[in-house]
């Protein structure tokens, strides 16, 4: 039913097609059944006959192009679905589906103007992002997003649309810059995410010979030693960067839980208050302040680690913080507490476990 | 094996021992590291390209005096021939000699004397790859007798007291199966008969072995392989051991158990059980006092790091480390996970303060194994000593940051907080097994261990001026080796022990670090109830300590 509306609606917009041989009106039903019960081979073979019936007949190519569509032949499917829009090149079905054609079969840009003719960003934005073209994909892959907030497919296609800008953007710089402090510090990034920590480090070294003086610099070095467990040599970074930067709640915290690592509990709480000052109620900052606080003071790390059960619900981040808890609430002599938190933790922990 | 191949082994062992004499020292180091004389044994682990796990996790090493001359002598646990593949039916090749686990009996002069084949130690069995060993008189006869652990099956050697063992295991009931790990001795009931427990790693076998590793072939990580339980064997007294892992409570828990240590955490007068677990939750079995365990580890604080992750458990030992009276742990693990001490805070809890105690700062890029909590300075405060490298012998092919080899650790005790000490060698090997003990009773522990490959080391203490005493306990009523008995002296605890660490077993005597101290109050807690005092008591002596009969 719905296809023969299809056909009718493609009917319409061929106010200037000559008429359609009966026996080619015969064939076309005889297709459509067929493809109704899912013998496709039968339907193609059946629209082949009337698209040699009926050569000008836009509605016979469309349907024997949609067929080989549906058997996922879409490279057969392009040749008549291009002679159906070379025939009707204002009807909307058939722009939409040579787009989709092209682009499953890999024409990107051949399918860009398609999707431009009906107005369809989703398509347009993935055929754009495919072509190279990963600015105006965003734009688009946004402006669907916009339709159709959650759509997981289009939220995909805009992370890879970025990711690829992001990476066009760093070849710009490389091609254009080979040795600016910004080309080594994206260089050892890079490297970074590689957990290539010796080129890595080796760039930011480089970068800071360039321009000691750049903001993020020493908190990214220092967080390169910070992956390898070098704590002495991750908190002399952080410690440099927070004298350029002491407004930068990040690199407070950084410099907070590295101290936190290698034991100076004292210093260490004191940097996490202040990254907490600066930036409130983070519950990275939080967490290692209750730990920094649990021995000196329980008081202290009871605050901390019961804001971040307030401020994380389901995550692992809470259950450590309901762990936390129970150490703190045992040495409180909170035993029923304790018990409370070691519930909350194994329930957390659970949930955690089941979810996918 | 060739008269050429057997010159080629000695000739390397020959090469590698004097390489030892000239590690460089430090002005401030502990020990010496010194070859011993007489002493030719290599660990004879087998790696291969096929990754066989049991490879990478041998092998223990045991202090004891096994004739009772007041000298201490060493056992050595060996590993085995692993074929690349092994195919069915193929053994180990331990009925060579260079496969041979080793018994060496302490001379007067210091030196040591091969009595292997005398003792009757020899060829522990082609189907048994070597892995621990734990020491303890079972029978209450005066001599320590030897549990050897395999991958394969276990080995009792009964002391005969005239310088022989007898392989006792199928009349003890104790050959166990599969892989077993770290096994000890401990009195959980107080009936004065020593039990046994054994910890076992994972259900695996040669068969259902596996290779991991993406461009290289390495280990597959515990995960891969089910967990399986540990084995507790009661002690009955007339020679045989019944296996009661199921009725005590001990089998309810799968895990992956390495490192086993024994101590009274919470007060009540029974010896509860911690079993190191590689990448799962801690297991703190807590004794119940009436032949059952209930494992207490997440309720009580001692199963996951501080910040709720799962550890690989690998060492441990347990031992107030703080000077509060109460036993500590200290865990060892892989890198990127801070070696862990659970601090005891009584009522039968713990936090665990892997970074409040320093270690955290010490041992991030290190993979830790045998581990001590003993008092080297003899300042009344217990430092550790932890043998340290990775699983992975291509670990720098993944992680450019970490070694397979590394030095061992010696973290010193600074009131309650660790820090960096010269253990007097910067050499990097692939440790694994730690006994402690004061091998030539001069009044300072000294550190014997293993390397994957390699001959032992004796990491032999320099000595200083600072007071000690040494005790051995006799008990009549409990157990004679004492063990399970809470011994205070001039505000220090101990708890009587020979195992902890890894694989591996300690010199059973208790030793004290006196400081300036010339004279000492003792206070000794008896598995059976017992309790005795001693005052004033003077520094500088091995004292031995019968148990009172009166309660």
């Amino acid at each position: 039913m719905h296809a023969l509306l299809w056909v009718s609606l493609l009917l319409q917009t061929q106010t200037a097609a000559p008429a359609v041989p009966p026996e080619a009106v015969s064939l076309l039903q005889s297709g459509l059944q067929s493809e109704s019960s899912n013998d496709l081979d039968s339907a193609i073979a059946a629209f082949r006959k009337a698209a040699d019936l009926a050569p000008s007949s836009a509605v016979v190519f469309f349907r024997l192009g949609e067929a080989y569509m549906k058997k996922g032949d879409y490279s057969d499917a392009i040749p008549p679905l291009k002679h159906a829009a070379g025939l009707n090149p204002d009807a909307p079905a058939i722009q939409q589906l040579l787009g989709f054609a092209l682009l499953a079969a890999g024409y990107a840009s051949e399918a860009i103007p398609h999707f431009k003719k009906v107005d369809e960003p989703g398509p347009l934005g993935v055929a754009q992002l495919q072509a190279g073209s990963p600015a105006e994909a965003i734009v688009n892959l946004r402006a669907a997003l916009a339709k159709t907030p959650n759509d997981p497919d289009l939220l995909f296609y805009l992370s890879r649309a970025g990711a690829q800008l992001s990476s066009q953007s760093l070849d710009n710089l490389l091609a254009a810059f080979p040795d600016s402090p910004r080309t080594h510090q994206a260089k050892g990034q890079s490297y970074f995410e590689q957990k290539m920590y010796v080129e890595a480090e080796k760039e930011y070294q480089r970068a800071l010979a360039l321009r000691p003086d750049l903001p993020g610099l020493r908190l990214e070095l220092g967080q390169i030693y910070e992956a390898q467990s070098d704590w002495p040599k991750a908190e002399k970074e952080f410690r440099l960067e927070v004298k350029t930067q002491p407004g930068n709640g990040e690199a407070a915290y950084r410099l907070g839980d590295v101290l936190l690592q290698e034991g100076k509990m004292k210093e260490a709480a004191e940097e996490l208050q202040r990254s907490n000052t600066i930036r409130p109620d983070m519950a990275d900052t939080l967490y290692s302040l209750g730990r920094a606080t649990a021995a000196s003071d329980p008081t202290a790390a009871e605050r901390a680690f019961t804001r971040v059960t307030e401020l994380e619900k389901q995550t692992a981040l809470a259950a450590q913080a309901y762990l936390a808890l129970a150490g703190v609430h045992r040495k409180l002599g909170k035993s029923e507490q304790a018990s409370r938190d070691m519930q909350e933790y194994r329930r957390i922990q659970a949930s955690i476990v089941v979810a996918p | 094996m060739s008269s050429i191949q057997k010159a080629i082994i000695l000739l390397v062992s020959l090469c590698t021992v004097g390489a030892v004499s000239q590690e460089p020292k430090g002005s401030d180091h502990i020990f010496h590291v010194i070859p011993m004389r007489g002493v030719d044994f290599v660990l004879r682990n087998s790696p291969t390209q096929k990754k066989y796990l049991i490879e990478t996790m041998p092998g223990g090493v045991a202090i004891l005096d096994y004739n009772n001359d007041g000298l201490m002598d060493i056992f050595l646990v060996n590993a085995g021939h692993v074929r690349d593949p092994m195919s069915p039916g193929m053994g180990f090749d331990r009925h060579e000699p260079t496969y041979w686990n080793r018994l060496y009996r302490q001379n007067k002069d210091g030196s040591f004397t091969d009595v292997t084949e005398q003792a009757g130690l020899a060829n522990a069995g082609d189907t048994n790859y070597g892995m621990g060993v734990a020491v303890g008189d079972y029978d209450n006869d005066g001599y320590p007798d030897i549990y050897v652990t395999n991958y394969g099956r276990n080995i009792l050697y009964h002391n005969n007291g005239d310088g022989t063992f007898t392989d006792v295991t199928a009349k003890a009931g104790v050959g166990a199966g599969g892989w077993s790990v770290s096994a000890g001795f401990f009195d959980y009931d107080n009936d004065g008969k020593l039990d046994l427990f054994v910890t076992r790693y994972l259900d695996w076998s040669i068969e259902r072995s596996k290779t991991c590793g993406e461009k290289q072939p390495t280990y597959c990580p515990p995960g891969d392989f089910p967990p399986i339980a540990n084995i507790l064997y009661h002690n009955r007294g007339d020679g045989t051991f019944e296996d009661v892992s199921l009725s005590s409570g001990i089998a309810a828990k799968k895990g992956h158990g390495l490192g086993v240590a024994f101590a009274d955490y919470d007060g009540d007068g029974f010896t509860d059980v911690f079993v190191a677990n590689d990448v799962a939750p801690q297991f703190l079995f807590h004794n119940n006092g009436n032949g059952t365990f209930s494992e207490a580890g997440l309720d009580s604080g001692a199963a996951l790091t501080s910040n709720g992750k799962m550890l690989s458990g690998m060492g441990v030992a347990f031992q107030d480390y703080d000077n509060d009276g109460l036993p500590d742990l200290l865990v060892t693990q892989l890198p990127h996970q801070p070696y862990i001490a659970f601090h005891n805070e009584g009522h039968g809890t713990f936090s665990a303060q892997e970074l409040e105690s320093g270690l955290g700062a010490l041992s991030g890029q290190v993979s830790g194994w045998g581990v001590g909590l003993e008092d080297f300075d003899n300042d009344g405060w217990k430092d550790a000593f932890v043998m340290q490298g990775h699983v992975f012998d291509n670990i720098n092919f993944y992680d450019g940051s970490l070694h397979y080899l590394d030095p061992p650790l010696l973290a010193m005790n600074r009131k309650g907080h660790f820090e960096k000490g010269d253990a007097g060698s910067d050499v990097p090997v692939a440790g694994r097994g730690a006994a402690f003990g004061d091998i030539n009773n001069d009044g300072w522990i000294d550190v014997l261990t293993t390397s994957l490959g390699d001959h032992p080391r004796l990491f032999q203490n320099r000595g200083g001026n600072s007071h000690w005493l040494t005790i051995s306990l006799q008990g009549r009523r409990s157990n004679r080796d004492g063990f399970g008995a809470r011994v205070q002296v001039n505000g220090q605890t101990r708890f009587a022990t020979a195992s902890g660490s890894y694989l591996s077993s300690n010199d059973k005597r208790l030793h004290f670090g006196l400081g300036d101290a010339e004279t000492a109050n003792i206070e000794i807690r008896w598995p059976s109830g017992v309790r005795q005092t001693m005052k004033n008591v003077k520094a500088g002596q091995f004292l031995a300590i019968e148990e009172s009969v009166a309660p």
